[in-house]
């Protein structure tokens, strides 16, 4: 794991889903941190996206692995 | 006698406590309230003026044998087994299980103080929801902005049955609601929903994506929002609040403004100091894995219901079900619990839902019906019996009947 890498992990989480906690980390977050999520809500990948250029961030990966989907984030505005 | 501890007397302290044999254990709850209240009917105070009493004494929903003091806890050592409560009274105990709900926090937004002391809000307490009453049933006209202040929020389908009810209000004060274009044909005839006692518009903002979190329950909801006129305005996560020129600001950019402004303030965990304080994550909910509800380091500390930071929603429903299994746990039987939600949503107009997953399946496109709704007014009644565990049985076979893999099969099948 990266140093300065925030993981927020929302595995299971169905409702009200993972956008929960990426929207706890931005409150707290400032311009240069990465946020890495873990999910297994298949909407997540849509709606991470939807976010990300809602708020005018940056998506720089988007994996799946076996037991969850990883996306990488970078905070560009805060 | 092990002595069990449980620091609240909300749904999941007395779940809790009542499913312990207190003849094998000597089980005590503390709460800093002498009552008990039912918080889903705080909805229908705020949106239809019942005065339906929902309070109960702690003292009077606790099994014989069971112990109650009042008190409220400021202090926990989980390495000394240790919780303090006021003027230095120590509990000590060989099992603790932290209940202690949520506490709304108007004070970390600029600007929400003054709304939540003026307007009130549908989710911290009955006064409060006493208060907004007085204001829905006084409106004149204008914008209502409705929504959360933050994405932790206690039952999530409980934000949009509030527009959804103040919608109901509304129409049945006589007034329009919604820009005329949001108005479907279908509604555009109809007097009652044109209005006549004048104009509203409801913008139902949210931090999420759409108007209902979970997207197979918005695709459900979502053509009811349209149809009734109901503005929602997603990604929009409170940054402050201008009173002076009733405006909401958003995190990412965008404002609004409002006549009326009913919002549901952030919540937290229990202003309680914890040692090691490391068990609280940065908003003091408590951390507790996501089977057991065991705090982690610890194998006799557990948090269970809205104050732990399980990925699940924070309901009543979570709160008995991570109850039962602690209640096992604690007895030497293995138990675990697997993610169960079963949220009721009321969408007005005498139907209602249910959000149903668990960490394994997504939520269920469940269409609302008459029948569903009269099974969440029934639960106003049957929730007494429910803390006592004497309705075990009827959602024993409820649970069963209704799991999201069965549920999903009928109602997502065509995905
Ligand atoms: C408008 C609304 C609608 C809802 N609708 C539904 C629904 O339809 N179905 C559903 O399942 N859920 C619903 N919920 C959610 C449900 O009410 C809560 O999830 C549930 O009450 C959580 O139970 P709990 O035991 O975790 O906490 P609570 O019931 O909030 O109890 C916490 C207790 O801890 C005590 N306490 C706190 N701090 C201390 C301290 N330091 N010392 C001592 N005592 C303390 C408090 O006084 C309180 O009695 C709704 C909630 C709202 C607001």
């Amino acid at each position: 794991m990266d140093v300065g890498v925030k993981i927020i992990d929302s595995r299971g989480a169905a409702c009200p889903g993972p956008i929960t906690d990426l929207a706890r980390a931005y409150r707290n977050s400032k311009v240069g941190d990465i946020f890495e999520m873990w999910a297994t809500d298949k909407g997540v990948k849509a709606d991470t996206q939807a976010w990300a250029t809602k708020t005018g961030n940056e998506i720089l990966e988007s994996r799946e692995e076996p037991d969850k989907i990883v996306i990488r984030i970078k905070i560009n505005k805060r | 006698m092990k002595k069990v501890l449980i620091i609240g007397g909300g749904g999941g302290g007395l779940i809790l406590a009542n499913h312990l044999d207190t003849n094998e254990f000597d089980v005590t709850i503390v709460d800093k309230s002498d009552l008990h209240f039912y918080q889903p009917w705080f909805l229908y105070i705020a949106f239809k003026g019942s005065k339906r009493k929902i309070s109960r004494p702690i003292g009077e929903l606790v099994r014989p044998g069971v112990n109650f003091v009042k008190d409220e806890i400021t202090e926990i050592n989980l390495d000394e087994r240790k919780a303090y409560g006021s003027r230095k009274v120590v509990y000590n105990y060989d099992y603790i299980a932290i209940a202690t709900g949520t506490s709304p926090d108007p004070d970390s937004i600029p600007g929400l103080r003054q709304i939540y002391d003026e307007y009130g809000d549908y989710h911290s307490s009955v006064y409060n929801s006493q208060k907004l009453w007085s204001h829905v049933k006084n409106f004149k006209g204008g914008t209502i902005a409705i929504g959360q202040a933050s994405p932790t929020c206690k039952c999530p389908p409980s934000l949009l049955e509030g527009a959804f009810l103040l919608e109901e209000r509304l129409r049945g004060m006589g007034m329009s609601v919604g820009i005329s274009d949001s108005i479907s044909p279908s509604n555009g005839n109809d007097p009652a929903k044109t209005g006549t006692k004048g104009k509203s518009r409801i913008v139902f903002f949210t931090p999420f994506p759409r108007a209902y979190s979970a997207e197979p329950m918005n695709r459900v909801v979502e053509p009811m929002v349209k149809e009734r006129g109901i503005e929602v305005m997603p990604f929009f996560d409170v940054d402050t609040i201008d009173v002076q020129n009733k405006t909401i600001n958003s995190l990412e950019g965008e404002s609004l403004k409002y006549d009326l402004p009913i919002i549901v303030p952030p919540c937290k965990g229990p202003k309680i100091k914890f040692t090691p304080e490391t068990v609280q994550d940065e908003d003091r909910f408590i951390k507790a894995d996501k089977n057991h509800m065991k705090i982690p380091g610890y194998d006799d500390a557990f948090a269970i219901g809205d104050c732990n930071t399980l990925p699940t929603s924070k309901t009543g429903v979570t709160a008995h079900l991570e109850a039962m299994a602690v209640s096992e746990l604690i007895q030497g039987k293995y138990s675990e619990f697997n993610g169960r939600i079963n949220c009721p949503f009321d969408t007005a107009y005498g139907k209602a839902t249910f959000v149903i997953a668990d960490y394994k399946n997504p939520v269920v496109p469940y269409p609302p019906t008459a029948t569903k709704h009269f099974m969440k007014m029934s639960m106003a009644r049957i929730y007494w019996m429910t803390l006592m565990g004497t309705a075990d049985p009827i959602f024993e076979r409820f649970f069963k009947f209704t799991t999201p893999e069965k549920l999903n099969k009928k109602y997502a099948s065509v995905e």
